[in-house]
């Protein structure tokens, strides 16, 4: 779960009793609400396709070579020394200027993220921690670059580490990831044997060290605490915050942990300059982005494109458009499984990035873009999505480790109809416990996609039960409850 | 006794004092507004047409009267001498009970009696006893009015102050994380 | 003398609830602490250390913040989420009990998001929490359903039990004294804490993810720690739960009675819980300065020993040598036969590990009336020197809760695990929380914390007396600023003991004369018994070797049942008289058994190893014909002739108080002097030791049962069978 589930910080609803209209309007004029900002500043409006000139990944269908040599010859390694005699600061600044916003799911400017260890030493060593644990149903963009495009990761690690002033990176992958993992392995082999890394990395005088951990397959484990918990060798339990881990994080130490997108990103942006990156996207939304597009469409892809890019855009031009045509779609999950959906009314005109997307009452999150079409047993699908977080849930905090199992008892009750109308407001009252009141966001994540269910489709919901009820009688939750 | 005047002169050492019951008029004088000063006095009519004997009786009413502090209700009370004089109070403050952790009901002080034998009723499997104080439990909101009770009904009484105070150690979640203390949590 | 409040003159004042009392004087000692901030609960101001949690700065202004995984002396999990509160200008709630202060935070604890949190995370955990609480061990004190009452729906809408029901856990098996049954288990991690940090066996942990979290312990083994009772109280629910008592009785039947455990030096503070003049079990009860709220599994689970093997009835042998029931008259009429008929100085009385000041004082005044001088304890302590003379020689003159603030200690010759576990528990907290290092001289044995060992030689003691030591620990001390120096007691009755106690004198002193605190004590004798500084205080000696080996005609046991009186080392002819209430090793080779009452029978003076007198109350009658001790001996003074001046239990007190004012300020506890006249008068003494120094209790195993009343516990014994058998299992 590269980091979907950081959190968005949404206007937590004051009172949780009587759910309004919950069917969306399903339009963007929703006044976007992220981090207290209004409307949305001037500037770019909407992303367009991206130039093959502009890709940062090059190779991210490993049509050429991963290795150094293919790598250097797409310019990779390219003058990384000047960048990392440039400095810290230098290079953070220029993080700012790019407006590169975390791609693994929360979108924290990653520049801020990382003038946040700039606090005065006090004899602790600095770690940077990469999150290579995509585990995110849907979401299929950071094991592209590690296995077709490693030295992209590797670089990145060397001066994201310069830039806060790390000893070493952890890059912890998801165990399943073998063959990532082992072409990671061999990349960093090769950065090390031509001295990019170790004592004197690139000849700048900077020790730094990159170690891969593979993980044992929690989905958890992408949390970022949780992630350092498991380095740490302990079962990987995420961490209440604060305190953040830059100020304790790995080992007791500052550490900053990014998404691997976020990383390998960075070599790209200091070479051609924040203000390059900035001039994609949206304003606050800037840069390009890799989509995934999953599901009922013609070709799934994994695609670099420009932030702000209008979903409809996306699907028509990468995937091949959805299976049946745009008519025949549902609905769309926009960010990652533990994104709330939006119906197809919405998807006509929403723009990806993260601005537009919170305003659309869902997330960006890591652009897994799994696209459903009317074939879909719509509730089936969140079901098995709970399911899936049910089972995932680490077990340390009361309101995920019971309220996602519970979940997911009545939402496989709801598939089959054998639920009572009025657990419908229930089902949301339990996803709005489970939200905000647990200590990582994977109980957010659990709750997004009910909510999101129960948001545009209650009809269909209500049409269940009336239909089981007609079949098999009254549900015995209709007398329960 | 080395022990009542050691308790009683660490009680003592508290700064308040008991606020005197308000027989007083003088806090009423003081209390009457500043800024009304330069406005007439309000006189009542019953003090302008009042004669000289009535004023002096007014006055007497309106003076402090004095109430004896040491009340003794054991020759009143029938409460039987045995179980006046062999009787002993402790005073204390009800702890904390080890299997819970609320406190909300331990914020006061009791007293009990001296325990004395209990047996089990063949009839029912009841607990009876033949002290009719065995159950007596008051709660006070201070230990001095449990000594002032106890006084009144003549029952020796001893105070026993739990030692419950300790410093408050601010609580620090990242030390189970800390890199170089023992505080390092291993198992979860 | 009834006591009588001679200062009512004293102006009685200030309502406050909590007396003062004395804050330990070496935690302020800190460097001056930051500039507090000022926080805002429920709109009342409070002024905090920066990094208090909110939870501590409501509790400052008495806003209680319920809780679950919380507990003050373990670390902070934050993981039940019962604690959420609403912080203003937070979009979500936050757990109060890990999120520290920021200055000017208004915290709201009763606002409409806080209420809807905690009634969230209450449906939440009853959602797979049994409804079994008519059959739960924990109904009536528990947090649960305490909290559920408060905080929880009145309503469940958990149709789901109709359809799939709730989780069931299978239940662990963690030896005899702690019953599990896990489908309780809210997942709070108290157990799991606590075995980490405070008992040091990390046994507990959580298995499996999710709703199929479990917690117990990895393998199935048996929870080795001496301390394991605690995570019973620990448990907000019914999920960990005492196994001897269970299903005994509901806490709202039983009858609290506050009294002081004897079962080891320590005088732990304990809440003795009864019903129809039946000890049912034993808690504990909060005492800063001695047991902070733990206490260990002897002094808890051994009060089924109380029951059995009871000394009922005065006892005499008949003329096959069987002890027979016999009434008081007749017993105590052999008795003081015996003592009229003894000839002076022929008469020893030997006080036990479980004797009460009291009977101890009203022993002596009778034993010296009748002209006799030879009154003794069981355990040795060196008398050479300045011997019992002074106070500070026998005493933890550190005191138990200063310990934790220590920054080195040594223990020269004691398992303070399973001498005095809660002191232990104080060493390792400091070991934890401080950073202090303990280095140990003796046996290597496991204290459930890392310790450097120097070796189990009494030179070792002798080289860091005489500061001719190389090893490293001689620095650590030197350089420590407020070490700490423990003594066992076991050692002294080897025949180097008075060298051990000579040269640990002598070090603990020069360490201490050069402390820049002048306050600090760094001396510990650290007694084996209950009784041993009450006795000494009162002028028993040390040891009976020597009125042994005068050859008594009368021989009085009070309780004394440590083995070390036998019939073969006694003039044939001789009458031995016990009282106690126990059958134990005393009873056994008794002419004439008169029974006592045991610690919760009696109100009774204890001084613990630290000079702190405390009171035992009544909580039961003792059974049978038992009585109070020393109104036996008060009777039987008089039927000798030799009345003592003492009708009431106030009237030996003042007697007491004669003797020595500390043994009746209960409660307190005063700093000891004179160290340089000890140190002086040992100086002589500092002769050449070669042997090895060794402790008693050396395993768990060994803990257990180590007094009459533990010894006649079935609850011990199974422990005792327990623990060897999972030390035999392969895990």
């Amino acid at each position: 779960m590269a980091g979907v589930l950081a959190r968005v910080i949404q206007r937590t609803k004051p009172q949780l009793g009587i759910v309004g209209p919950l069917v969306a309007k399903g339009n963007s004029n929703v006044p976007v609400r992220y981090q207290g900002t209004q409307k949305q500043p001037e500037g770019k409006q909407r992303g367009s396709p991206l130039n093959d000139s502009d890709r940062i990944f090059t190779n991210l269908y490993g049509r050429h070579d991963w290795r150094l040599k293919g790598a250097m010859s797409r310019g990779d390694w390219y003058k990384t020394k000047e960048i990392l005699l440039k400095g810290s600061d230098w290079i953070v600044n220029e993080m700012k200027t790019s407006g590169l916003r975390g791609r693994g799911g929360a979108g924290f400017p990653t520049g801020m993220k990382w003038s946040f260890m700039k606090k005065p030493s006090d004899g602790r060593p600095h770690y940077l921690v990469v999150n290579a644990d995509e585990g995110e149903p849907g979401t299929c963009k950071d094991r592209e670059i590690m296995r077709h495009d490693p030295h992209k990761l590797v670089e990145g690690c060397l001066i994201a580490g310069r830039a806060i002033n790390a000893i070493a990176a952890y890059i912890y992958i998801r165990g399943e990831f073998y063959n990532e993992a082992s072409n990671l392995q061999v990349a960093i082999a090769e950065a090390y044997q031509a001295g990019l890394l170790g004592k004197d990395a690139c000849g700048s005088g900077y020790a730094f060290d990159v170690y891969v951990h593979r993980g044992a397959g929690a989905y958890i484990c992408g949390e970022e605490t949780a992630l350092i918990e498991s380095i740490e060798g302990k079962q990987g339990k995420p961490r209440l915050k604060p305190p953040f881990p830059a100020d304790i994080g790995l080992f007791g130490c500052p550490t900053t942990v990014n998404n691997v997108e976020t990383i390998s990103v960075a070599p790209t942006i200091c070479r051609r300059g924040g203000a390059w990156f900035a001039s994609f996207g949206r304003v606050r939304n800037q840069g390009t982005k890799l989509y995934n597009i999953s599901g009922h469409v013609n070709t799934p892809c994994t695609v670099e494109e420009e932030m702000s890019i209008p979903l409809k855009e996306l699907i028509e031009r990468h995937a091949g458009g959805v299976i049946g045509g745009w008519d025949n779609l549902l609905a769309i999950i926009p960010g990652g499984s533990s994104t709330p959906l939006i119906p197809k009314s919405v998807c006509d005109t929403v723009l990806m990035d993260f601005d537009a997307l919170v305003a659309a009452q869902s997330a960006f999150g890591t652009a897994a873009i799994i696209v459903m079409d009317k074939s879909t047993d719509i509730v089936k699908a969140i079901a098995r999505l709970i399911m899936f977080y049910k089972h995932e849930s680490c077990g340390q905090c009361t309101p995920c480790r019971e309220g996602v199992g519970w979940m997911n008892k009545i939402i496989y009750r709801m598939v089959d109809g054998n639920a009572s109308p009025k657990e419908i407001d229930m089902l949301w009252e339990i996803s709005k416990q489970i939200e905000g009141h647990t200590i990582c966001a994977l109980g957010d994540g659990a709750a997004w996609p009910v909510q999101g269910l129960i948001r545009h489709f209650r009809p269909e919901l209500e049409r269940r039960m009336a239909q089981y009820a007609a079949t098999h009688g009254p549900s015995k939750a209709e007398r329960l409850y | 006794m080395f022990q009542v005047i050691s308790r009683a002169a660490r009680l003592s050492r508290t700064p308040l004092s008991r606020s005197l019951p308000a027989f007083s008029t003088t806090s009423q004088i003081n209390g009457r507004d500043q800024l009304g000063r330069h406005e007439a006095p309000m006189i009542d009519n019953d003090v302008v047409v009042a004669s000289p004997d009535e004023k002096q009786q007014k006055s007497v009413l309106e003076s402090t009267i004095s109430v004896p502090v040491k009340v003794d209700l054991t020759p009143v009370s029938g409460v039987p001498e045995e179980h006046i004089k062999p009787r002993r109070v402790r005073i204390y403050q009800p702890p904390k009970n080890a299997m819970q952790s609320g406190t909300n009901n331990i914020h006061h002080w009791e007293m009990e009696f001296d325990n004395r034998q209990r047996w089990e009723n063949p009839l029912m499997g009841w607990t009876s006893t033949g002290d009719p104080l065995s159950n007596m439990k008051v709660a006070f909101r201070s230990p001095e009015e449990a000594i002032e009770h106890c006084e009144k009904n003549g029952w020796s009484w001893f105070l026993d102050v739990p030692k419950i105070e300790k410093p408050v150690r601010p609580k620090n979640y990242g030390l189970n994380f800390s890199w170089n203390r023992r505080t390092r949590v291993s198992t979860k | 003398m009834l006591r009588q409040p001679l200062s009512r003159a004293l102006t009685l004042s200030s309502p406050v609830r909590a007396a003062p009392l004395a804050a330990r004087p070496y935690a302020a000692q800190a460097p001056p602490p930051p500039e507090k901030v000022e926080v805002f609960i429920d709109d009342k101001p409070v002024h905090v250390l920066p990094g208090t949690t909110i939870l501590q700065a409501a509790a400052l202004v008495g806003v209680e913040i319920p809780r679950f995984c919380y507990h003050e002396r373990l670390a902070v999990a934050g993981n039940c989420r019962m604690c959420l509160v609403e912080i203003e200008r937070s979009p979500k709630p936050a757990a109060a009990c890990a999120m520290p202060v920021m200055k000017g935070m208004r915290v709201k604890t009763n606002s409409d998001l806080t209420k809807k949190a905690r009634e969230g995370v209450m449906e939440f955990l009853l959602v797979n929490h049994p409804l079994d609480c008519p059959i739960c061990d924990q109904g009536g004190e528990c947090d649960l359903q305490d909290q559920s009452m408060a905080f929880g729906s009145d309503r469940s809408r958990f149709t789901d039990i109709h359809f799939s029901g709730k989780r069931a856990v299978e239940d662990k098996d963690v030896g005899p004294l702690i019953k599990t049954i896990m489908t309780r288990c809210i997942h709070c991690t108290r157990c799991i804490r606590f075995a980490s940090e405070v008992a040091g066996v990390d046994d507990f942990g959580t298995t499996g993810r999710g709703s199929d979290m479990q917690v117990g312990t990895y393998v199935e083994k048996m929870f080795l720690s001496e301390l394991s009772g605690n995570i019973i109280d620990l448990c907000p629910v019914g999920a960990l739960t005492s196994k001897p008592y269970s299903f005994a009785a509901r806490p709202w039947e039983t009858r609290r009675i506050d009294s002081v455990d004897v079962l080891d030096p320590l005088g732990s503070n304990i809440v003795i819980a009864t019903r129809t003049n039946e000890v049912l079990r034993i808690l504990p009860r909060t005492n800063e300065e001695i047991n902070e709220e733990w206490l260990s599994d002897k002094s808890r689970f051994a009060c089924d020993g109380l029951k059995r093997q009871r000394l009922v009835t005065p006892m005499m042998t008949d003329s096959r040598g069987n002890l027979t029931p016999v009434e008081w008259e007749d017993a105590m009429v052999a008795a003081a036969r015996a003592l009229r008929d003894c000839p002076p100085g022929k008469l020893l009385a030997v006080a036990g590990d479980l004797a009460d000041a009291e009977s101890l004082v009203a022993l002596k005044d009778l034993v010296n009336r009748l002209g006799s001088d030879s009154t003794c304890t069981e355990q040795y302590f060196p008398l050479d020197g300045a011997g019992i003379d002074l106070r500070s020689s026998y005493l933890c003159n550190t005191k138990i809760a200063n310990v934790e603030d220590a920054d080195f200690v040594l223990l020269i010759g004691t398992n303070t695990r399973f001498e005095a576990p809660l002191l232990n528990a104080r060493i390792r907290k400091a070991f934890i929380h401080k950073d202090t290092d303990v280095a140990l001289i003796g046996p290597k044995v496991d204290l459930t914390y890392e310790y450097i060992h120097v070796g189990d030689s009494a030179s070792a003691v002798k080289d860091l007396a005489t500061g001719s030591s190389s090893h490293e620990v001689m620095k650590r001390l030197e350089a420590a600023k407020r070490p700490v120096v423990i003594l066992g007691a076991d050692q002294l009755k080897t025949p180097e003991g008075a060298a051990i106690l000579a040269y640990t004198q002598e070090l603990a002193l020069r360490l201490q004369d050069k402390l820049e605190d002048k306050k600090w004590k760094v001396l510990n004798v650290l007694q084996r018994t209950a009784s041993q500084v009450a006795a000494l205080d009162i002028g028993y000696q040390p040891g009976v070797g020597a009125a042994l080996q005068a050859g008594p005609q009368v021989v009085y046991l009070l309780g004394a049942d440590s083995g070390v009186v036998s019939r073969d080392q006694l003039p044939k002819g001789a009458t031995v008289i016990y009282q106690g209430h126990h059958g134990d090793a005393g009873a056994a080779i008794a002419d004439i058994v008169l029974p006592g009452a045991a610690y919760t029978e009696k109100r009774a003076t204890y001084v613990n190893a630290e000079g702190r007198a405390q009171q035992t109350l009544v909580a039961v009658t003792p059974p049978g014909k038992a009585r109070e001790d020393w109104k036996i001996i008060r009777a039987l003074s008089e039927v000798v002739g030799q009345r003592l001046p003492y009708d009431t239990l106030d009237e030996v007190r003042d007697r007491l108080s004669e003797i020595s004012p500390a043994l009746v300020t209960y409660g307190d506890v005063q700093d000891n002097n004179y160290f340089a006249q000890a140190r002086s008068l040992a100086q002589s003494l500092q002769k050449p030791v070669s042997g090895k120094v060794d402790v008693q209790l050396k395993k768990l195993e060994d803990f257990f049962m180590t007094d009459p009343i533990s010894r006649a516990s079935p609850t011990m014994a199974k422990c005792v069978q327990a623990v060897i058998k999972q030390k035999s299992s392969k895990y």
